[in-house]
């Protein structure tokens, strides 16, 4: 056995030795939420990293950053995050604040401020003046049953306002609806597993497939 | 061979036997740890004190790059660098043996400080750091040839030298594995030592009252499981008690300090209780709530036999991690069913639930009153100590809030057109629930019916028969209590006295 061996072998099982007593020292983390409330763990990267080019812009620490909305449910998670300040106000307007964070399971399609500033603002008026229905329609086009991993986000969805949304993907971007970017996507909150999208999707009518041509609502003028 | 410096080799030789030697030194200690029946070996103590002042970005970065193995990464991280410590001082030894002694000691010094500033630290804990660095000091003496010619020598020609150095190394290695080997074998587990035996209760609650379970599809049920019971704490390493050398004890502003052990405990009249069991952090609509029957001893008979003196506003509650938690005297003593409990649904309490003792007081939300892993009660006053989570700013006080949900129809769900079940529990432990009322869509509230209850103190089950018109529709609840006051609409997040709000939840109904 030459020395170099002996050497690497010892630093290896050294490691080993060091990293399993590491282990055995095992314990349930407790809750690195930044408010400091009792709550239980919840890490995001229990199921992948968040990937996209917006997420730079989510806040690095407090309750709007990964670790912070890992921890909560959706809806609260999206109220701490400055990116999503017009989807809350839209949320709380229809009433499915709590409806969002006690569903269990679900995948959320969330479009920033700007994706609602370039909805044309007819479209947004009608909406916010319908709380019950068209906005609560519109909202709920966005959410999918199951919490949905990147790998199989490509595709077709069933979403659980009734009608289906589908996901392409065009070099490492994934598209929604052949109109809306994910941007940041696989953030994981306690319930919800959410794709920050650019653009409002608006569910067809009539539950015929979604495509861009076939998007406009009843009460919208004509898409841009 | 050049006369100044040490040569490749040697340095090579002195890594080696560095590294060895803190693998004898991290096992001696696990050993050492696990003969005095303590959570004081070297990692676990210096991983506590690290990840209790872990910065947070630090936090955050390890929770985004290694998920759920964060805390894994991080020890790893810590070992890592011990790791590379040893090697430096081996190869310093093979030149200055008392520089590297001197650096075994100062870890031994560092660990043992670690330990001793550790919530339950105590003065034994300091062995395991400290006989771990004796036993890293003996194995680098022994592994390193003492002197350079034959350090020389073993690199050379010397091949007994290096025989024996090999041989050395390996040797150690082998008793830092046996020593692993014991020290796990000597662990306790969960379940360790005899179990508590649960006592019959002297007043049993009785069986439940008929009509208590409505049992509808979806609705929670009246007793939540033990394996199922909600779980928070700040617990970073669940503690493990061995119930034969468990006691609690009682003092402060009192006549009688009482030091019980569990047998002593026991020996009083116990009594047996449905309570529910609520989180301040339950969010509207949330789970952080279950309800059991517990089997224990009044808190107000302890009390009362060690004589709270007047003034005591306060009883500060401890867990055996360290925990604190403040309860007020006067609802503590008002005649209530609070107790330390020392059974859950039939059996001995879970280990993540407070294993062997746990305070309840029925009505207060957890942070105030349900003491997990419970070894000491201080009646002291509120001026003069404020618990863990009142030092964060909860508030002092915090009565359980009237709260109540539903449970079906689910949110967001599809559900058969016409008669349409919707159930769920409402709660206002202590003041008990008088009345529950739905309404859709904004329209008139409407009364759901009521299932029983065995107490004030226990959630309550109701349900309402609905004739459902097809398309969306939203749901809400509120509840009235015991008093008569009806929840409020008014919404208030969890911190710093629990949230408050009428819970909504809005789902399509099918059918043309």
């Amino acid at each position: 056995m030459s020395r170099r061996h002996a050497f690497l072998g010892v630093i290896a099982a050294g490691s080993i030795f060091l990293g399993a007593s590491g282990a055995a020292a095992q314990s349930p983390m407790a809750s690195m939420d930044a408010m400091g409330s009792p709550a239980p763990m919840m890490s995001p990267g229990m199921m992948g990293e968040p990937f996209g080019p917006a997420c730079s812009a989510v806040p690095a620490d407090g309750a709007g950053s990964f670790v912070g909305m890992a921890a909560v449910p959706v809806a609260t998670a999206a109220s701490a995050n400055p990116l999503l300040s017009t989807l809350v106000t839209a949320v709380t307007a229809a009433g499915l604040v709590d409806t969002l964070n006690t569903a269990e399971d679900i995948t959320v399609f969330a479009p920033t401020n700007d994706a609602f500033t370039a909805l044309d603002p007819a479209t947004l008026a009608a909406a916010l003046a319908d709380p019950t229905g068209l906005l609560t329609t519109v909202l709920t086009y966005h959410v999918v049953p199951g919490r949905i991993a990147p790998d199989a986000l490509e595709g077709t969805h069933t979403t659980l306002q009734g009608a289906d949304l589908t996901v392409a993907v065009s070099g490492d971007t994934f598209i929604v609806n052949g109109t809306a970017n994910v941007i940041c996507g696989n953030v994981q909150t306690a319930n919800a597993t959410v794709y920050i999208i650019d653009g409002v999707l608006l569910p067809p009518t009539d539950g015929a497939m979604a495509s861009p041509d076939m998007m406009a609502s009843p009460m919208a003028s004509t898409a841009p | 061979m050049p006369a100044r410096g040490a040569p490749r080799s040697h340095l090579l030789m002195g890594a080696v036997a560095g590294v060895v030697a803190a693998m004898v030194a991290l096992a001696v200690g696990e050993l050492v740890a696990a003969i005095i029946g303590r959570a004081a070996s070297p990692i676990v103590v210096v991983g506590g004190t690290f990840i209790d002042n872990t910065p947070e970005w630090l936090k955050s970065f390890a929770i985004e790059t290694f998920g759920e193995r964060d805390k894994d990464a991080l020890l790893l991280g810590i070992g890592s660098t011990l790791l590379i410590a040893a090697a430096i001082l081996g190869m310093v030894a093979t030149r200055w043996r008392l520089i590297g002694w001197a650096g075994v000691a100062l870890l031994g010094v560092v660990g043992a400080i670690a330990a001793l500033t550790r919530p339950t630290g105590t003065l034994i804990d300091v062995l395991p750091s400290m006989l771990g660095a004796v036993a890293g000091i003996v194995a680098l003496t022994l592994i390193l040839p003492g002197r350079r010619p034959a350090l020389t020598a073993a690199m050379t020609d010397g091949r007994p030298t290096r025989r024996r150095f090999l041989a050395a190394s390996a040797g150690f290695i082998a008793v830092a594995a046996v020593a692993t080997g014991v020290s796990r074998a000597l662990a306790p587990t969960a379940s360790a030592g005899d179990l508590l035996a649960v006592p019959i209760p002297d007043e049993p609650a009785g069986p439940l009252p008929v009509g208590v379970e409505m049992g509808i599809p979806g609705q929670t049920p009246f007793v939540t499981p033990n394996g199922s019971f909600y779980r928070v704490d700040t617990a970073l390493v669940i503690p493990t008690v061995d119930v034969a050398t468990w006691s609690l004890r009682i003092h402060g502003m009192v006549d009688t300090e009482l030091n019980l052990t569990m047998e002593q405990l026991v020996s009083r009249p116990t009594i047996e209780r449905v309570i529910t069991l609520c989180c301040v952090s339950n969010p509207v609509g949330g789970r952080y709530i279950g309800n059991a029957t517990w089997v224990g001893v009044p808190l107000r008979a302890l009390l009362e036999e060690a004589g709270v003196q007047g003034g005591a506003d306060q009883i500060v509650s401890r867990s055996v991690d360290g925990m604190t938690i403040g309860t007020p005297t006067s609802v503590a003593m008002d005649g209530r069913d609070a107790m330390v409990a020392v059974a859950m649904n039939g059996e001995p309490l879970p280990p993540v639930n407070g294993y062997p003792a746990r305070l309840l007081v029925p009505g207060l939300f957890g942070y105030v009153s349900a003491t997990k892993w419970l070894t000491e009660l201080e009646l002291t006053t509120f001026d003069a100590y404020d618990a863990y989570w009142v030092q964060r700013g909860w508030a002092q006080e915090a009565p359980i809030v009237t709260m109540s949900r539903i449970d079906t129809p689910k949110p967001l769900s599809q559900v058969a057109a016409g008669r349409v079940m919707v159930a769920g529990v409402a709660w206002a432990q202590h003041r008990g629930i008088t009345a529950v009322e739905v309404r859709a869509d904004g329209g008139a509230w409407q009364q759901a019916q009521l299932a029983s209850v065995p107490s004030e103190d226990t959630w309550r089950q109701w349900s309402l028969a609905w004739d459902a018109t097809p398309g969306s529709h939203r749901l809400e609840v509120r509840a009235t209590d015991g008093t008569g006051a009806v929840q409020t609409e008014a919404r208030a997040e969890p911190f710093p006295s629990g949230a408050t709000g009428w819970y909504s939840t809005v789902f399509t109904v099918a059918g043309a």
